[in-house]
């Protein structure tokens, strides 16, 4: 069956970055890690453990106060060092430590593919559209979307990782099956199909710029979503980690990222942990005697973090941003949108640029509603915030216009 | 294309105020001294208010004021008192910008309503007509205000098309060369500046072809004048955020049906 193909001509252009000259991945495992809690947008923590308490790999660190079924499992043995909330008792940071012997295996309890993989700590790796919330336990999506789309060439090559655990991600896309009466996509880059054949799973092959490698477009390209179609996006990588949790019995927390940017001696494939301390994994990487900044995602998108965040694959070493002087900070500081045409080529989806910009600055949530904003996650409009005059935190602003109609939705 | 995202609004203005410059030195080289001390009148009307603003308001000072003294200073005869200069560009850059916040606040042009008022309260002001050497210099900064985004070819088009296209319906003789230069500065600079104009594509489709019909029908004959493209901006301008909402309700109906 020949999979459906999308070539995406909106959306910010590739820039241009090398891919790792040597494939092989190397593990790297960090001393320390740290769960953000801003990975688990609209989650409440009910934490199980307390600072102190020693956790295995894979132990329940806290459930959502809503749905207790919903669990956050450790991603590396070790001791909780520190417990920080954020604003209305929210999760900031929660730190583990490496300790000296570590007790590496927990023994996931394997029942149906829905309880294990929301016990597990899995279920996190789920995104909702409209919102993007990690799914209520009772969820039933219409469709579930793989993301398998590299759009950075310095990102990790999803063909050669999932290869590195063929069988683990086939296992993992049949699981994804279970959860959906409808389809699954495996979006993907052209070529020769990732898997065998598999009942339920549908192929769709995306080029084109870097929106192609956004969920947000996939599913637009695939089965929109709306306020009563709920459709899930998932990494591929996540994938592959179901997989192996019911093949093998791993707890889930592996992650391959690519070590890049221009201050890297050289790009590299490591195989690290969900949340590494950043300047661990840098630490061999570097090019001594120059300061450095260090972005978890890539040079356009990735934000400066001592943490891997949840969604990225990729590290930058990058140089410090040249301090803005006086007058060219007065001069920016003049937060006006300039109605230029780039903006309207910014987003991939059919949505009006300026007028959503308007509406997302001033909060104005039913016109960004009425404009197609359920249909956008974060990462989606971070290209806005890349584009726009004013300097506005598009998608912080997009975060809070979420929330409310989530909110109103209830 | 280079990105305006680092210099702000400042930078959208140091692209438009240099897209100015060629149509500017023809000017001021054909009219000569009378024609700089209204640019520098304009300057000051236009920098003085919009310093007082920022400074009032504590806001950080800006000079975006600076296009719309140039485009003024082009466009309004060497013969015209300094002082009713003065007058209409404090009320355009007020009423039009500073009340909103500034530029890209408001939805009009400054420029188009400084003129709309000279003309409407001193109608013995003949505004500059374009010659076809006035016409050649703003083509270099037509294209940089393309190439920057900051010159909708959609908007331009269909105002274009939508010109010739009445022109023809009504049976009059077509100059397609007369017409165009008459209408390109005003087109450039002030029917799609990016501010007044529609910000949605169908938006600026439907924006373009409004202005043309305008034009035509204040016109009076085939090569409209300044006066009447200024009223034709001012006019389009004023329907421009109903046309982009009634695009956006378009668009949220067709998105509910697809969606459900």
């Amino acid at each position: 069956m020949a999979e459906a193909r999308f070539r995406i001509r909106k959306g910010l252009a590739i820039g241009r970055s090398k891919p790792p000259a040597d494939p092989s991945i190397r593990a790297a495992l960090p001393t320390r890690i740290a769960l953000i809690g801003a990975d688990y947008p609209g989650l409440r923590p009910a934490f199980e453990v307390a600072e102190g308490d020693t956790v295995t790999r894979g132990q329940v660190l806290f459930r959502d106060r809503k749905h207790r079924e919903v669990a956050v499992t450790a991603p590396m043995a070790g001791r909780v060092t520190g417990l920080d909330y954020g604003p209305r008792r929210t999760l900031a940071l929660l730190t583990i430590e490496r300790t000296a012997e570590p007790s590496e295996t927990g023994t996931p309890n394997i029942t149906t593919t829905r309880e294990t993989l929301l016990a597990s700590g899995l279920w996190p790796a789920f995104r909702t559209r409209p919102y993007g919330y990690i799914p209520g336990p009772d969820d039933h999506p219409q469709a579930i979307v793989v993301n398998a789309v590299r759009t950075n060439p310095a990102a990790p090559d999803p063909r050669l990782v999932i290869a590195d655990a063929l069988d683990a991600f086939a296992e993992g896309l049949r699981r994804l099956t279970e959860l959906t009466d409808g389809p699954v996509f495996l979006a993907r880059e052209p070529g020769a199909p990732l898997t065998a054949p598999i009942d339920g799973v549908q192929d769709a092959t995306f080029t084109g710029t870097s929106a192609a490698g956004l969920s947000g477009t996939q599913i637009n390209r695939l089965h929109r979503a709306g306020p009563d179609r709920q459709v899930w996006s998932i990494g591929y990588q996540d994938v592959t980690a179901i997989g192996q949790l019911f093949q093998t019995g791993t707890p889930p927390g592996d992650r391959i990222v690519a070590i890049t940017g221009p201050l890297a001696r050289a790009p590299a494939l490591i195989r690290t942990r969900l949340g590494a301390d950043l300047r661990q994994l840098a630490a061999g990487h570097i090019t001594q005697g120059t300061p450095c900044r260090l972005l978890s995602g890539d040079a356009t998108f990735g934000a400066e973090a001592a943490f891997l965040r949840r969604a990225d694959d990729q590290i930058t070493l990058a140089p410090p941003a040249r301090p803005t002087r006086g007058w060219r900070s007065a001069l920016t500081r003049h937060a006006a949108i300039t109605p230029t045409a780039r903006l309207d080529r910014a987003l991939a989806l059919d949505i009006h640029a300026v007028p959503l910009m308007r509406a997302l600055a001033i909060g104005d949530t039913e016109t960004a509603e009425r404009l197609g904003c359920l249909e956008l996650i974060e990462e989606d409009v971070a290209a806005l915030t890349a584009l726009c005059t004013s300097g506005a935190d598009y998608p912080r602003l997009l975060r809070e216009v979420l929330d409310q109609l989530a909110e109103e939705a209830a | 294309m280079t990105p305006l995202r680092q210099g702000g609004i400042a930078a959208v203005t140091f692209a438009q105020g240099l897209a100015l410059v060629p149509p500017l030195a023809v000017v001021l080289a054909n009219e000569g001294a009378p024609q700089i001390a209204l640019l520098l009148t304009a300057l000051i009307a236009a920098l003085f208010w919009e310093g007082l603003f920022t400074v009032l308001r504590k806001k950080p000072v800006t000079a975006n004021g600076l296009t719309t003294a140039l485009i003024a200073a082009i466009l309004v005869p060497a013969d015209l008192p300094l002082w009713q200069l003065a007058v209409a560009l404090s009320l355009g850059v007020i009423l039009a910008e500073l009340i909103f916040g500034g530029r890209g606040f408001g939805f009009l042009s400054p420029a188009t309503v400084s003129l709309a008022l000279l003309l409407f309260s001193f109608p013995q002001t003949v505004l500059r007509p374009i010659t076809p050497d006035l016409a050649l210099a703003t083509l270099p900064g037509a294209l940089l205000l393309l190439a920057f985004g900051l010159l909708s070819w959609r908007a331009a088009a269909s105002f274009i098309a939508a010109l010739f296209a009445f022109i023809a319906l009504t049976g009059g003789p077509l100059d397609p060369a007369a017409t165009l230069t008459a209408i390109s500065f005003a087109l450039i600079f002030l029917i799609c500046d990016p501010f007044a104009a529609a910000t949605t594509n169908p938006g600026r489709w439907l924006y373009g072809a409004l202005a043309g019909g305008l034009a035509l029908v204040f016109a009076g004959g085939t090569i409209p004048p300044m006066a009447a493209l200024i009223s034709a901006a001012l006019f389009a301008g004023i329907v421009a955020p109903l046309i982009d909402h009634l695009v956006v309700l378009a668009d949220a109906e067709r998105r509910r049906r697809r969606l459900g």
